[in-house]
């Protein structure tokens, strides 16, 4: 299993870099693994993190991108609510690039 | 993780046939399934000492039990006629991806054990020994197949790759050697009910989303219910619909069509998931598993009718296995197919006069249709050949007015693939699902420049997938990528229930 | 003499043994194989009648191949058409007093002996000159043009320059067949042709030329598109309850 070093400490991934264990996570890792992934995070990058683990705490899987659309427009306002602005957001899609700095796993199937 | 590099075909709205370049796709490699999905089907975590037997009897067995790849290990003469019809040799342009040599693999190694010439002559009789580098290659190449049937179709014999295909990924999982991306996903359906690993009340509070979103649109109240007992429809659609976009717009569709139509219907949040990739990998017994889940939830929820959601490769299971694997449906009512596509359901409301649809909603589109390969070539809608052609497009003109083909060469029946089916919707070999889809998207160019298509509607949740992610590498906008039941939303007039 | 007529009759014989039990053991073999599922390539007939005539119009017509390349269909068809009428013209090797349909066929039988090799040559330089086909063709796929050439050409030796006495092999063949010997002629040309003609009878059933039967049991074109409609049942795999 590939492992990922950071502050010294080493955390395990998978072949694609999503976290393996769900509790390895916190922010000073969601950072790394976004600059890894060439995204600099800003504000409205940590409501997108923030509202997928709290999904995923709930339901133990990502929410559908509709619902986190939503859930951005109501938070940073109606003009961003759209999917074109989560992909400016996280330009390798926002269901695998913020699940991956959410820690969460990557979703699999026809998606 | 490093970015992976892709190259991006160029596109001028033509195919042509390109001259060989040898090992030009040897690199592309799908990661290795973890130990974890493994284990759970029942097959080793790593390559077994004694796998080169472990894979000859395995391929003994696969002789004895299908007919197809006896006889297609036989029969092929070598006659050229598909070497240009695969969408991977014509991107990669790799010999090996020629359907011919890549059966070869599989072909030199039947010879070497399963028939005298190839034990007496070997390389002489083209013969070879199944040896580690052999079966790199045919991970490396079996897993460039999408198992798409185009050149089943072109073959003087019917040879059906996909069948081959299949046959030498179950022989490489039995050994322990299996790909991520198909083993975890069929592992989920298996133990969750659907591809996504999504429980019963994410995919609720999915539906109440929907309901919210549908309602907030319209202002008319269309449900999305699930493990409603009694309903007269089940409607079994890929997971991919309570998850993804614009796979959910389609869901919408058939809420409204349903609501329209007066017909009572459910999910089921146990039988979650139309998508069956146990077929991509050749392992009969991971498919039934799959299936059987949906006819668990038939005898729980008794419902009268069986529909089915847009998916390509589940509706090929649906149409031509269900009835093997999980029939007979003596529990529904036989005045309607089991199961019943939703094109079949939609276009049958349609014809009579049961929605009302509104095509100046979809003003703004110029639609075209691709036909997604397992529906076309593996599959059928309505009463005669050809109505998985007709039914779709049929719905589409009665949703839009400005409709166009592609290529005759690249539509029906001669469709050209997505490039992801067959379990090839992974992220590492996004290089190769950009190129396998260069046939297709040559063709789509085409009617862009000559007629400015701009929306490309289809009826599969891999292709959906893989069009939103391949059509920005092409400068298209993934909003141009949407299902038939997504215009039908869109066109189709709620309320004033005329009933039927 | 006597040596030489043992020598080719058993020849004969075993040649003949081989294809037909090796025919048939391919036939069995492919007849007890069970179809698990529905895989017609559609669109399909949705009858078995349907499915029969599909796979009619591919053997008599060679429909796919037709839709795949013209130029291939071409030399495929031909070659092919041409083989059957040479093959009905040696009925008269066999039959005796001949039936008047096989005389009518002795005429076509020598253009189809003429444009025989023709054909091979067309389909050899096809499959030598198209990069794709020179990629995918291996000595088998030379050995049996070969072969067929050479059948072809001795064939038509024998008919338009060193004519042996065709009484003698009349008698030689059909002596074979009727179980009521006589000597073998000594025509060299004859007994080259006569001797890759058994190469090829043995040959067939072991290499790609099992194709011929094959083709009648490819489940993509032999099967109806009816699987709603009537259930297929697997074999090998239980019901479930």
């Amino acid at each position: 299993m590939p492992t990922i070093e950071f502050k010294g400490k080493s955390y395990e991934v998978d072949e694609d870099g999503y976290l393996i264990n769900l509790n390895d996570w916190n922010e000073d890792v969601a950072g790394f693994l976004a600059e890894q992934e060439e995204v600099e995070m800003t504000e409205a990058h940590w409501e997108v993190v923030n509202f997928l683990r709290d999904y995923y705490a709930e339901y133990k899987i990502a929410p559908m991108i509709k619902i986190l659309v939503k859930a951005i427009g109501a938070k940073l306002g109606p003009e961003k609510g759209n999917t074109k602005y989560l992909y400016s957001l996280y330009p390798a899609g926002p269901a695998k690039q913020a699940c991956k700095i959410a820690g969460l796993p990557k979703p699999t199937g026809c998606v | 993780m490093a970015k992976v590099k892709v190259e991006v075909p160029e596109l001028t709205g033509e195919i042509t046939i390109p001259g060989l370049k040898e090992d030009a796709a040897a690199a592309v490699k799908s990661h290795n399934a973890p130990a974890k999905d493994m284990t759970d089907l029942g097959f080793p975590t790593e390559l077994v000492p004694d796998w080169k037997e472990k894979a000859v009897a395995k391929f003994a067995e696969l002789l004895k039990k299908y007919r197809s790849l006896k006889v297609y290990m036989d029969i092929c003469v070598k006659c050229g006629a598909c070497t240009d019809k695969c969408h991977f040799y014509l991107s990669t342009k790799d010999p090996r991806n020629m359907p011919v040599a890549r059966a070869e693999l599989l072909r030199k190694v039947y010879r070497r054990y399963f028939t005298t010439a190839g034990k007496v002559l070997g390389k002489l009789a083209e013969a070879e020994d199944l040896t580690k580098e052999v079966l790199e290659e045919w991970y490396t190449y079996f897993y460039q197949c999408t198992e798409c049937r185009r050149c089943s179709l072109f073959c003087p014999y019917g040879i059906d790759t996909a069948e081959i295909t299949m046959a030498a990924r179950e022989m490489m999982d039995t050994v322990g050697l299996g790909a991520k991306y198909p083993l975890q996903t069929i592992n989920k359906a298996i133990t969750i009910g659907n591809n996504l690993g999504m429980p019963g009340p994410a995919i609720r509070s999915t539906l109440d989303f929907m309901e919210e979103d549908v309602k907030e649109q319209t202002g008319v109240p269309v449900k999305f219910p699930m493990d409603v007992k009694g309903a007269d429809v089940l409607l079994i659609t890929p997971s991919a619909d309570f998850f993804a976009t614009p796979h959910v717009e389609s869901l919408a569709g058939y809420a409204k069509v349903f609501h329209q139509a007066g017909i009572s219907w459910t999910l089921s949040s146990y039988a979650s998931e139309a998508g069956n990739f146990g077929m991509f990998n050749g392992n009969y017994e991971h498919m039934q598993k799959i299936a059987s889940r949906i006819k668990v939830a038939i005898n729980e929820l008794k419902p009268k009718r069986l529909v089915h959601g847009e998916c390509g490769h589940a509706w090929r299971v649906a149409y031509s296995f269900w009835n093997t694997l999980i029939g007979p449906f003596d529990s529904l009512d036989p005045k309607y197919p089991a199961p019943q596509h939703i094109c079949e359901f939609t276009y049958d409301l349609i014809n009579r006069g049961a929605l009302k649809l509104d095509k100046t909603a979809n003003d703004d589109f110029v639609v075209t249709f691709h036909d997604s390969c397992n529906v076309a070539r593996a599959s059928r809608m309505g009463n005669s050949p050809g109505g998985q052609f007709e039914i779709p497009r049929a719905i589409i003109r009665a949703t839009c007015n400005k409709f166009v083909d592609m290529h005759p060469d690249t539509i029906r029946e001669k469709t050209f693939c997505c490039g992801a089916g067959g379990g090839l919707l992974a992220d590492e070999i996004i290089d190769l699902r950009i190129k396998g889809v260069m046939p297709r998207m040559q063709a789509y160019k085409a009617v862009k420049d000559s007629h400015g298509a701009n929306f490309f509607a289809l009826i599969c949740a891999i292709c959906k997938a893989q069009f939103t992610k391949v059509f920005p590498y092409y400068g298209y906008e993934m909003e141009e990528v949407g299902g038939v039941h997504q215009l039908v939303s869109r066109a189709i007039v709620l309320g004033g229930k005329e009933g039927i | 003499m006597q040596f030489l007529t043992i020598i080719f009759s058993l020849m004969a014989y075993g040649a003949a043994a081989v294809f037909v039990f090796g025919i048939l053991c391919k036939i069995m073999v492919y007849a007890k194989t069970p179809s698990p599922l529905k895989i017609p390539t559609t669109p399909a007939p949705t009858t078995s009648f349907g499915a029969a005539v599909r796979v009619l119009s591919e053997v008599l017509l060679f429909r796919s191949l037709y839709r795949s390349n013209k130029w291939t269909w071409l030399g495929g068809v031909v070659f092919h058409w041409a083989f059957l009428f040479v093959v009905l013209r040696h009925l008269r090797y066999f039959l005796y007093p001949l039936p008047a349909w096989d005389m009518k066929l002795q005429y076509i039988g020598i253009v189809a002996g003429i444009v025989l090799p023709i054909a091979v040559l067309y389909l050899l330089m096809r499959r030598t000159t198209v990069d794709r086909t020179v990629f995918i063709s291996s000595l088998a796929d030379y050995f049996a043009l070969t072969l067929i050439f050479f059948i072809a050409g001795t064939g038509l030796m024998m008919k338009f320059y060193e004519r042996p006495f065709m009484v003698d092999i009349k008698g030689f063949v059909y002596g074979l067949a009727t179980f009521n010997f006589s000597a073998v002629p000594t025509d060299p040309v004859f007994l080259v042709h006569f001797t890759l003609v058994m190469i090829l009878l043995a040959y067939f059933p072991y290499s790609k030329l099992v194709h011929a039967p094959g083709i009648f049991f490819s489940p993509t074109r032999n099967q109806a598109d009816n699987p709603r409609e009537r259930r297929h049942v697997n074999p090998w795999s239980p019901n479930l309850t």
